[in-house]
């Protein structure tokens, strides 16, 4: 990614389904803007009984620069059991100087989980990104992603996530990409990238086989359990 | 017009995965209690249901979960709960009941951390409560699962089980099952050739009750000793009868082990890279999993280890597995070593070391 | 000329007579309810259940469809069944320990969500099958096993109103009604307003009916008639205390 395209403050929300890859963007993201040497700060907004989740890589991100709002597990009893306790810094996360990368969980409410940061309603600059793949099978067909996105309030772009875990190939990411560029057409949206794990992405180059960016992932989130 | 379209390939957590398979097998109602790991298989249902005409009822309780799933069963309906720990000692109650009454309901169990809240995350600690839980002899059947795509199959396969013998049925899986994310291929059991056992109602069949046809009196209370004997023959018989029809395992190597591992559920699954990894080294270990835990596979197991030297039976709980191998060995003069972590994962790296102990004759 | 009267038909003959205790309320009431189906002409649409207590004895009572489930269950089992087939016409029959102590949270639950069933309670002011200890309904100062020198409210607190308590938190289709055995054609007019309200789907259907038990009582004819006509409604008025709001066309 070239730096200059970058905006002042980067400031993204990460939202989609149940599982669809949300954190893993969210996460991934925040690094690569880190190792840019920029100022980042990524917030847990996984409320819907999350279990993987940000608070078990708190340590390992802090140490490549990004600043983590999130609660460590063993800091909270009983997270699960009485819900995520909303950390009440995460309230204020955009008065955080330079970049905020919020993850934001699946649940009924969608987008306006956001009621939930002070200046989020008002803040121009704060995009936000559903996540989608196709091999969820609530967001399989571009008419599912289109319903999906729709009920998740304001979304300013979508990414083509799609994967099958370790069983992913190229074709599956290509299939993901036209489905979800098709559903942005018709949602009158962006596609910001398709996100490719690390080991497939050699094979890919910068841009998918529709001229979308692509964000190479690497996989953090499974040692992320809890 | 089926729900899914041939064989799709999908990528999800395991509570999505139950919910998904309840949906194909024709469950008709969902009765649940919010408790953590379930919590998505009522989150799917209800995200899943109303497209498919399906129906659930949240309730009060885990007692009620359990009793309003008998009533949806009583009325010849597939219906289901979920629940997990601390629910899962209520489920007991109506469990008991459906056993007494041979009321084919199916419970999906995600066992978390005991005894008592403990945690939400994971353990193998509700293997004796699921087997034998209630104030009765355990007539029940219950599948351990080890895997996303056997989440889906057994759901499918427990309404067919409970429909088909009339016993209530558990697929038993834990917090990791639940919330981890794999691939797995959904189906319409009919396209794989799989026919859904007819349901047939207890309650409320047509005709004049006293006239055209005897009321249903359905109790599970006794007044004499025999009584209630001559029932539980009869149900105790059915149960053995049925056992060998139903009895699920797996194995591996087992032929002149010098250890036999002894695995069920996502531990199987470190535990069977364990053993193949050191298998591959060229060591004589071995694998025996148990699916069905109950009924047990007994006589399987037995000539498993008949065959072997030693046995190691590992889980995430303090016994409870290694208590029913135990019974199911009596009388078979074998060491058995273990690795018991109650509400701890297992990982193979673990079994492997443990196993290189043992197999070099450093005891533990 | 008849000297027996007439038993409903919708009871269960070869079951006949029944087991309740000489003097029992439960005869009375299942007659009411027998009756009301006869005349309703709803016995192959009806449920039964019954649960723990002496309302077990039930079990075989009629010929309708009929589940025995366990002590304080039989509100969820009944609900169970009305979501799975509305078509029915479920009535889950308790006691005052089955649906107000080791029931009550199905109970509350069952009337605040509205489900589309009829409860009908027999207070009778003690746990009458195992021996006559103290009930939530047990009086203040009455006697029993367990308070054997009278409830004393200080100690082992207060009754439970159940009508009220249902009325209070039901929706407005809701019927709510306390009866007596005693007051034979009221109870038999509160069941079947109770049946129809369900039928009609409007909301929960409760009614509470006041009933004898001179056994645990270690009552007589006259003392029993006595405390069920005089005494209990001092505790608990009797009449409907929830009327549905009936919508026309």
């Amino acid at each position: 990614m070239n730096p200059e395209e970058l905006p002042k403050r980067v400031l993204e929300a990460y939202i989609g389904e149940y599982a669809s890859g949300k954190s893993e963007n969210a996460v991934n993201r925040a690094l690569e803007l880190a190792r840019l040497g920029r100022k980042v700060t990524l917030v847990d907004l996984d409320l819907v009984e999350p279990c993987y989740t940000l608070r078990p890589l708190k340590r390992k991100l802090g140490e490549e620069g990004v600043t983590v709002l999130a609660w460590d597990t063993g800091e909270m009893i009983g997270l699960g059991e009485t819900g995520n306790i909303l950390k009440p810094e995460v309230r204020f996360c955009l008065r955080h100087p330079g970049d905020v990368i919020l993850d934001i969980g699946y649940g009924s409410f969608g987008a306006q989980v956001l009621n939930l940061v002070e200046g989020a309603a008002e803040e121009q600059e704060l995009k936000i990104y559903a996540v989608i793949n196709i091999a969820r099978p609530m967001t399989g067909t571009v008419a599912d992603i289109v319903d999906h996105v729709r009920s998740l309030g304001r979304v300013d772009g979508l990414i083509n996530n799609s994967h099958l875990g370790e069983d992913t190939d190229l074709d599956f990411i290509k299939q993901g990409a036209l489905i979800v560029k098709e559903a942005a057409a018709i949602l009158g949206l962006p596609v910001i990238a398709t996100s490719v794990m690390e080991e497939l992405a050699p094979s890919l180059g910068k841009t998918d086989w529709y001229g979308h960016p692509v964000r190479v992932i690497k996989r953090y989130l499974p040692q992320a359990f809890w | 017009m089926g729900i899914i379209e041939g064989e799709k390939k999908a990528f999800m957590t395991g509570n999505e995965a139950v919910a998904w398979a309840a949906l194909v097998a024709g469950a008709e109602i969902m009765y649940g209690y919010p408790i953590t790991p379930q919590n998505e298989i009522m989150q799917y249902w209800t995200r899943l249901a109303p497209k498919h005409g399906r129906k659930f009822l949240q309730t009060e309780d885990e007692l009620s979960a359990g009793f309003t799933t008998i009533g949806g069963v009583l009325t010849g309906k597939r219906a289901f709960t979920a629940t997990a720990g601390p629910g899962n000692v209520l489920m007991q109650e109506p469990m008991s009941m459906a056993e007494a009454m041979r009321i084919p309901t199916v419970v999906v169990v995600q066992q978390r951390g005991g005894p008592s809240t403990a945690t939400v995350i994971y353990s193998q600690q509700e293997v004796t409560l699921t087997c034998f839980g209630g104030n009765g002899e355990g007539l029940r059947v219950v599948y351990s699962t080890s895997s996303h795509q056997e989440l889906y199959d057994y759901t499918i396969k427990a309404f067919n089980t409970a429909w088909k013998y009339r016993f209530p049925t558990f697929v038993l899986a834990d917090g990791y099952q639940a919330k981890m994310r794999e691939s797995l291929v959904l189906y319409d059991p009919e396209e794989r050739g799989i026919e859904m056992v007819p349901t047939e109602p207890f309650v409320g069949k047509p005709g004049m009750p006293g006239e055209d046809r005897p009321p249903a009196h359905l109790r599970n209370t006794y007044n004499i000793e025999e009584e209630l004997e001559e029932v539980l023959k009869k149900d105790i018989q059915e149960y053995e009868q049925m056992a060998p029809e139903i009895i699920e395992y797996d194995e591996f190597n087992t032929d002149g082990a010098d250890v036999l591992v002894i695995a069920h559920g996502v531990v199987f699954r470190s535990a069977a890279m364990a053993v193949r990894k050191l298998a591959d080294e060229g060591l004589k270990v071995g694998y025996f999993r148990p699916i069905t835990l109950r009924p047990f596979p007994q006589e399987q197991l037995r000539q498993a280890a008949a065959k072997a030297k030693q046995l190691m039976v590992v889980e995430s709980a303090y016994g409870q597995l290694l208590k029913l191998v135990k019974d199911n060995l009596y009388g078979m003069d074998l060491p058995i070593h273990t690795h018991l972590r109650p509400g701890v994962g297992v990982t193979p790296e673990e079994v492997v070391a443990d196993l290189r102990t043992v197999l070099e004759g450093r005891e533990d | 000329m008849d000297i027996q009267p007439k038993m409903p038909k919708s009871w269960n003959a070869a079951t006949k007579p029944h087991k309740f205790c000489p003097g029992c309320g439960h005869g009375l009431i299942l007659k009411a309810l027998g009756q009301v189906i006869d005349e309703m002409g709803i016995q192959d649409r009806v449920v039964f259940g019954c649960d723990i207590g002496c309302s077990l004895l039930s079990w075989d009572f009629f010929n309708v469809d009929t589940v025995q489930t366990h002590h304080g269950r039989t509100t969820p089992v009944m609900v169970g069944i009305k979501k799975a087939r509305p078509d029915r016409i479920v009535i889950a029959y308790m006691g005052d320990g089955g649906g107000y102590a080791i029931g009550s949270q199905h109970l509350v639950n069952a009337a605040t969500r509205d489900d589309k069933i009829t409860v009908i309670l027999v207070n009778n002011t003690v746990y009458a099958m195992t021996g006559g200890q103290m009930a939530p309904t047990t009086m203040p100062g009455q006697k029993t096993e367990t308070t054997p020198f009278g409830r004393d409210v200080e100690q082992a607190g207060y009754p439970m109103m159940g009508p009220e308590m249902v009325a209070a938190i039901t929706q407005e289709g809701a019927y709510v009604a306390r009866g007596s055995v005693a007051k034979f054609r009221k109870l038999k007019e509160y069941i079947r307003k109770a049946l129809e309200n369900q039928i009609a789907m409007r909301g929960f259907s409760f009614v509470e009916a006041l009933s004898t038990c001179p056994t645990n009582w270690r009552t007589n004819a006259e003392k029993t008639w006595e405390f069920v006509e005089k005494i209990m409604p001092e505790q608990y008025p009797l009449g409907e205390l929830k009327v549905p709001v009936i919508k026309e066309g």
